[in-house]
Formats: structure tokens, sequence, C-alpha cells
């Protein structure tokens, strides 16, 4: 069921790239929340199916605490992805089931994550990461493109996306175009 | 005859000894995802639990059971099997506000951070013989049940020898004065024989060689082997096409769960229709079934197998039984279903195979679905009075994962046939429309302000004859703005954007977004003569819905073999078939339908505030009514039109809308709020004109997005305050704002 036979050894390398990744992701899912301008909805507040669980905070800042009269909100501006509680847990099942090399097992844990959070871009390149983990680089590289399209206005998940796709062309020998994406990633969030 | 019982000795022995019931593969919605913030109210967590045959307690006893303390519902979970995992029977109980669920935490008060539901059964794939069962074990059985079966239908069942002879000879003495058959007096063994070895036509010879039959099976096998062998293989009721066997089945078609879990007034109801599944249908012949039920239940104190206290509390509940069928509700959905495996399984492996299906289907959203559309059909057939019923279908998804949540294929939903959700091809109509504008923005040359001639068209075709399309309103508009004439649905204006653009580019977007076959390049094209089953129409859109990604629509999430073993996984996959900034500039357009074009009808149905993105199509002649469209996590495409092809008589906004709008409002969704792209700027724009406008300086502007770098000409007497680019425009705005909040 699971290709993990076909992982070569440049993927097998990939995967312990990822397995550091994964680590800081935590880190980024741990992250504080910021604190929150006076007036805005607190995160609790927020009415259930309005946003998805835990989506994106927007950052702090004068500017949006109180869109301008008649304007929609700013739809762009500062944005930091994090994962609601239940998509941390599943990610971290998901993180175990790929550490011992249950690819196929991993993968459909994030789906279950995706279907709580479909807008995450987070969740995106953490599925990304598996496909790349069992030999799937073209897979790979569509969940990294589409995490960088919703990942619009967070700089640090679009760069997380570029060096996914990175990654997904590397595998594929497409070293020029990996720079290229690497190179991306760097201007968005250096390491 | 010494050598016939010899052959009928041999015969039962060596089928029954390689007995094996063909197992239909059980097909099972999605599983609820439970979490704290979910929005879900307690009375929706009670609905989901007792959709799932949980029944309320107090003393919360075993598993299957739930019980509510104010805020909080405790379950007993049961055991249950997914695609990925096995759960032993589990504690958990659950704080639901007003808002939505609170916490989760396990027996041992721990939280859970998310934990699925058991997946509903909605149905089986059985073979063409229409046979269709859930094997059960001894253990599965309640004890009550082959005790009521004994007591009830075979007294000596424990010490016959296959036959009961002075049952037999009152039923040969009753049946000689009728001078017909009319009483059985068969033993559960002859039962068992005549189930599986016979066909059901009584005759004399039947009866004797059923009579051999059975005294062989009894010789040759233990009573208990018997007993379980005719729990599972008994006909208990039909279901159209489908001929319910064994009481595994039956207590899930006639209770919605399982059968370890019925009580008394249950089991004796099962027992009651073994006589007559057809005679005693609880649903349609509920007073004669319950007659016979309390009859069971008065044999059962008298042969002291329950108290009769006992039996005279069981005889005073209501039957009990759930008012659809549990299994098979969904034909339509279970079509596409039975599609989808068919590429990589025989019918064989799936009605025999004993296979689990895990599938996409929201049963929440599968009826909200099918009651929209029943009750919106009907109130379209009282307005326009043809003598011909309306007929619809429908597909609802969530676009990001390309999961197809709810199928309806016609306005009788429990109907077994025409499936025209997947199989009613249809001119698409004027749902091309967002197709060729998208095709546009990718060109370059064309922005949401861009403004393009609605004007006559007259174009000789290659066979010598003219095409002259028209607006539904035979009028001409004149130069309008993309906006508008996507908004409005005009169809010149869009012609000429096609043709300028160029039919293949269109067609190649179409094929990209997943139109399998490629249209025929014509003209007529671009006013949707391109068909389409709903199901295709809601694979085209999805990639509109989910930011210009394609994912294959998909019903079927893993299958698992009878042994638990998984065999197939059907894998998100997605890609790119269009850029997101053309994508997201369309869907802002989409937007603009909802609110001031073809789809505002849909603001009076909708929850205030919620914003969705759509488009209706109305093909020539009024024959099919469509509308797609999407909010931020579902995406629903209705057609609603004549079976016959005949002319409706209304638009897309009038036919298909409100099947749409309600479908949405009844769905608990989110916004459409996609971020927008970076390079784009959102701009107003004066709605007749196209002409860029500031606020106030028009009374009927729109906002649009277009590239950053776009100019786009000023409305007259409009001052900017930096006379040009847009964005500018707007970070100045931003900056005044700011700078006023300082003061």
């Amino acid at each position: 069921m699971i290709s993990s036979m076909r992982i070569s050894r440049s993927s097998s390398a990939v995967v312990s790239a990822w397995l550091i990744a994964a680590c800081l992701s935590g880190c980024v899912v741990s992250r504080p929340e910021p604190t929150l301008p006076p007036g805005a909805p607190l995160p609790g507040e927020t009415p259930p199916g309005e946003t998805p669980p835990g989506s994106t905070q927007p950052a702090p800042g004068p500017g949006e605490a109180q869109p301008p009269p008649s304007e929609r909100p700013p739809a762009q501006g500062p944005r930091q992805f994090r994962l609601g509680p239940a998509a941390t847990a599943l990610v971290t099942q998901a993180h175990a089931q790929a550490g011992s090399g249950e690819f196929g097992q991993a993968a459909v844990t994030l789906e279950r994550a995706l279907r709580i959070e479909p807008d995450n871009p987070l969740l995106w390149i953490e599925l990304g990461r598996v496909r790349l983990g069992e030999g799937n680089a073209a897979q790979a590289d569509a969940m990294g493109r589409k995490a960088v399209a919703l990942a619009t206005g967070d700089p640090s998940a679009q760069a997380a996306g570029w060096r996914l796709i990175a990654d997904s062309l590397r595998a594929r020998g497409r070293d020029p175009e990996a720079a290229d994406a690497e190179q991306r990633a760097g201007t968005l969030s250096p390491h | 005859m010494a050598l016939y019982v010899l052959y009928l000795d041999l015969l039962v022995t060596h089928q029954f000894e390689g007995r094996r019931w063909t197992l239909p593969a059980q097909v099972y919605a999605a599983p609820l995802e439970l979490y704290a913030g979910l929005a879900l109210s307690p009375a929706e967590l009670e609905g989901e639990l007792q959709r799932l045959g949980y029944r309320r307690t107090t003393a919360l006893d075993r598993p299957g059971t739930y019980r509510v303390q104010g805020e909080r519902i405790d379950v007993a979970l049961r055991p249950v099997r997914f695609a990925d995992e096995t759960r032993t029977a589990t504690l958990l109980s659950v704080v639901a506000g007003p808002k939505g669920l609170e916490s989760l935490r396990d027996g041992a008060g721990q939280e859970v951070p998310v934990l699925r539901l058991e997946p509903l059964l909605i149905g089986s794939i059985f073979p063409i013989h229409g046979e269709d069962r859930i094997v059960v074990t001894p253990q599965e059985v309640p004890a009550l049940l082959p005790a009521a079966l004994k007591a009830v239908e075979d007294r000596k069942f424990d010490s016959h020898h296959g036959v009961d002879p002075v049952a037999m000879l009152r039923a040969l003495w009753v049946n000689v004065r009728a001078r017909q058959i009319e009483q059985g007096g068969s033993t559960l063994t002859q039962q068992l024989v005549r189930s599986y070895f016979l066909s059901t036509r009584q005759t004399f010879t039947r009866k004797i060689r059923e009579a051999i039959m059975a005294m062989a099976l009894d010789a040759h096998f233990t009573k208990a082997d018997l007993m379980n062998a005719y729990i599972n293989e008994i006909f208990l009721g039909q279901d159209g096409d489908r001929a319910i066997h064994g009481f595994g089945l039956a207590s899930q078609f006639y209770f919605g769960k399982p059968l370890a879990e019925l009580d008394l007034s249950e089991v004796a109801l099962l027992v009651a229709v073994v006589r007559g599944p057809s005679y005693y249908d609880p649903r349609r012949h509920a007073e004669r079934s319950r007659a016979r039920r309390d009859l069971v239940l008065k044999v059962m104190a008298e042969q002291g197998i329950v108290k009769a206290e006992d039996a005279s509390a069981a005889a005073r509940r209501p039957l009990g039984v759930t008012s659809r069928p549990a299994g098979a509700y969904y034909p339509a959905y279970l079509d596409f279903v039975r599609r989808t495996l068919r590429r990589d399984y025989h019918d064989q492996d799936l009605t025999e195979a004993g296979l689990k299906i895990y599938t996409s289907l929201d049963p929440r959203a599968q009826e909200q679905a099918e009651h929209a559309l029943e009750r919106e059909l009907a109130r379209l057939d009282r307005q326009h009075k043809r003598p011909e019923p309306l007929e619809g279908a429908l597909v609802v998804t969530t676009p990001q994962s390309g999961d197809v949540i709810a199928i309806v294929g016609g306005r009788n939903v429990g109907y077994d046939g025409f499936d025209r959700a997947l199989d009613a091809h249809r001119s698409m109509g004027s749902l091309v429309k967002p197709f060729i504008y998208l095709t546009a923005l990718e060109s370059g040359r064309y922005n949401a302000a861009t403004v393009v001639q609605d004007a006559p068209i007259d174009l000789k075709l290659a066979n010598g004859r003219h095409w002259q399309p028209e607006n539904f309103t035979h009028e001409v508009y004149g130069p309008v703005p993309v906006v508008r004439a996507l908004a409005e649905s005009l169809n010149l204006a869009t012609v000429g954007v096609g043709l300028d653009v160029g039919l293949p580019k269109v067609a190649d977007t179409l094929q990209r977004f997943g139109l399998p076959q490629p249209p025929l390049q014509v003209p007529a094209m671009l006013l949707g003569a391109v068909e389409v089953t709903p199901l295709e129409a809601a694979q085209l859109f999805n990639g509109l819905a989910s930011g210009g990604f394609h994912n294959p629509l998909r019903a079927v999430r893993a299958v698992i073999s009878a042994d638990g073993k998984p065999l197939k996984a059907f894998p998100l996959e997605v890609s790119q078939v269009a850029s997101p900034e053309a994508v997201y500039q369309l869907d802002r357009m989409l937007v603009e339908v909802m609110e001031r074009g073809t789809g505002r009808g849909a603001r009076a149905v909708l929850p205030a505030g919620l914003t969705v993105a759509g488009k209706s199509g109305t093909s020539s002649d009024f024959r099919d009514s469509w509308f797609a469209g999407f909010s931020g996590s579902h995406l629903a495409v209705v057609w609603v039109g004549y079976d016959s092809d005949e002319p409706t008589g209304f638009t897309g906004s009038a036919g298909a809308l409100p099947v749409w709008a309600h479908i949405m409002a009844g769905l608990n969704t989110s916004s459409w709020e996609a971020p927008m792209p970076e390079g784009l700027a959102e701009m107003h724009i004066e709605f007749p004109t196209g002409l860029r406008v500031a606020p106030g300086c028009s009374d009927d502007m729109v906002a649009v997005v277009v590239p950053g770098d776009a100019s786009i000409p000023a409305k007259p007497g409009c001052s900017f305050p930096d006379n040009g680019n847009p964005v500018t425009t707007i970070l100045n705005r931003a900056e005044q704002w700011l700078r006023g909040l300082g003061h």
C-alpha cells in the first residue's frame, strides 16, 4: 500500500531534513499568541463557522484595530498562520507515523487535519513533506504551491512553502529551478 | 429412494459445510470529527448520536448509550474500525455550549484534542439477485433472540431431529381440509433449508425433500451452528431491489443500530417479522406488526423466557423503527461510489468479499440537499403547472479537499433509477462564462474594469449559416466593464471576449479544470453549447473555488478487506491549473454576481454577511436551469430541468438558484474570503461604465480587483489625491485614516 520501497537515497535525506523541519514547525505552533488590540475579537469569540479554528491571527497593529468605515476588512497585511489544537494533535500523530515510515497513514492523518482547517498552509506543507517522503515529488510541489497561495501575507509560511517546492524540484533533479525557489524562500524569510 | 436420501444428505452437508454467505461491501459515511471549537450545538450532537443508533439513558451502562447532564453529554462509544485505526469501546464527555463544542474529555478526565464518532453505515453493494446481509457471530446475538425464535417458531428445536412430526401432521390436517398449503409447521431447520437450498414454491414433494434435508442437517451439525446459520440467513424485509437477510442487517434496517444493542421489544418485533416480512412490515403495517410483536412478547412470558411484567412493559413501548431504512438511503451517492470502485474491482469483489468502503458522504449535508431540492421543485411545479414534473440534481463538495459530500440524482431520492447527477448530460449554458473570462484574465489583456462591447454579432459559419446570438433581454448594452458583463451574464459581450481570446484557449481552460471531453470548438461553445453532467460541472467549479487548483473529486477515501487490511486509498491530489492571481480576480467578480448580478436573489435566503461567489446558467430556450457557486468551505452545483428536455420557461436564477441558496443556508458554511494575492489591487469603478471613481463620486460603484499596474481611466470630475496608481491611492487613504486615528 505504501510505496516506502521507492524512497531513493536523496529522498531519505529529504525525510531527515523534514524531521528537523518538523521540530521547527512545532515551534511555529507553540509560538505565543500575539497580543490583540483592544476591541478586536478574541479567538474564542470568533463566531464558529465564520473562521476556521486557529487559522490566522492578524498581527497586532493600529491599522487593524478597526477597519475603516465602508471598507472590507483588509485582506492583506501581515498574518501569522498557526494550527488549532485539533490540527496540532493530528500533526503530532502524523509526524510519529511518518517517522516510522508509515507515509500513507501519516497522509491520512494529515487529511483529517486538513478537513478541519482546509485553508491553513502549514497543513498543506506538512502533507507535501509526507508526499515527498514517499517519493511523490510532483504532489509535494503542487502542495507547496497551494501553500504559497494560501499563505499570502505570512512570509514565514510562504518561505516554508517555497522550501518545499525547492526540495521537490531537487528530488527530480531540477537543481537550477530549485535554487530559484530556495532564493525566493530566503528573500521572504531568511533561515 | 435410499440413493435419493444419500444424495440429499451429501448435498446438504457439502454445501452447508462450505457455507459462506456472500458479503456485500458495506459503505460508510464520513465520520464526524469532534473537537473544541466545532460549531455543533448540543441538539445537533444528540441528533448525530441518534443517527448512529445511540440510545439516551441515565445509567450509561453499555456501549451505544449516552446521557445528558446539563451542558455535558457523556457517550459510551462503541468499538469501531476506521480505515486507518481500530478503537475499542471508550467513554467520552463533551461539553457543548450554544456556540459549539467547548471541551472533550475521555473516561479518565483527560482532555481529548480531537476524536471521531463512528462512521454511519449508509448502505451496501449487493449483487443483482439483491441479497444483502450483515453476518453476525453468536457473541453479537442477544441471548433473547434464539430463545424467542424457539418459543415462537419451533419449541422443540433443542430436542427434535430436524423435523417436528406432530407439528407437521397438524399442519397437514389443516392443509388437507383447506385443499391447499396454508400452514407451515416447519421447524427452524426446515425454514433454514428452504431459504438456503430451495425455492419458495410450495409443493408436497418439495415438502418431503425439505424434511429429508432438514434431518440430514440436524444429524451432521450442532444446534448452535444451525441457530447461528438461521439468524444470518433468514429473509426479514424488502427495500426496493434489496432483500434484507439475517438479523444483523435487519437490526440496522429497522432500528439503525447493531443487533447486540436491541432490547426486548425490538427483539420481539424482529421475531414477529420472520413470519411475514411483507405482511408484518413495521413501516407499512404498524398496527398489524405491533399486534404480532405483542403476541410474541406474550408467548415469551408464557414460556418463562422473560418476566410477565417485563413483557408487558415492552408491549407498551412504541415500535421504535427508524423512519427510513438504514442503508441504501443514498442511491445517487452509492452509484458514484460503485463507479469509482469499478475501475479497480470486479462486481463480485464488491458484492461478495465483505469489503468495507469509507466515503466522504456527509449525512447532514445530504439530507439538507435532498430536502432543499424536493421543496423547491414542488414550489416551482405549483408555479408553472406543467403536466411533466420538474426534475433536478445536485452535487455538494468541500473544494479544498475535493470531497464530494452529497449527491442527489433526482427528486425521488429513494429511487435507485436514473441518476441525473452522473448521467444527465445537459448544456452548461452560461456556466461556461467564468471560464471565458478566466481565459481573458490569463491573457493579460483584460481585467475586471476592461470595457468590452456588448454589440450585435453576426458570424458566418463554415456551413454557410449565420450565427446571431442575442442577450437574454434581446437588448444590446453597448460598452460595459467586464465585471458587469459577467454579473449580468451578457451574451454578446461575452461572445466578443471569447472570440477575441480564441476558442482553442477557452476550450483549453475548460479541459484544464477537468472537462473530460474536448468541447466542440464552435462559436456556440461560448454560450455554453457544451454538455456536462452536474458532477462534471462541480468538478469545473471546484477549481475556481480552490484558487485555481484542480483536485479530482472523490467519494471514496479508502477500502479495507473483510479482515481489516487496507486495500486501496484514494489520497488527496492537487495540481495547479491556473494562475492564483487570475482566479482571484475572477472569483471577486463571481462575488459581484451574487451581490448585484443574476445571483442576488440568494441574498434573501442566505445568512446575513455570508460572502459567496457563483454563476447562474441558462441554456438555450430555457431547457436547463443551472446554478454553481461556493462559499469558503462548500461548493454546490444544482441543475433543474425536464427529463424530456422541454423548455422550463425559467432561467438559472429562477430555477436552480433558490435550491442552491437553501442548500448553502442549511450548511454550516463559512464566508469566501481568500487572501488577495500579491501584485493585485482593489479599487472602485462605476458599475455601468467601468470608470475609476473615488467613494462619493458615484452612486453605482463596485469594488474590483485588478493587476497592481493596471491603468483604469478615471471618471471625469472625480479627483484622486495622487492622480494615478490605484495601489498608492489605497495606501494613501489608509495613511490618511491612520493619521486621523492619531488626532
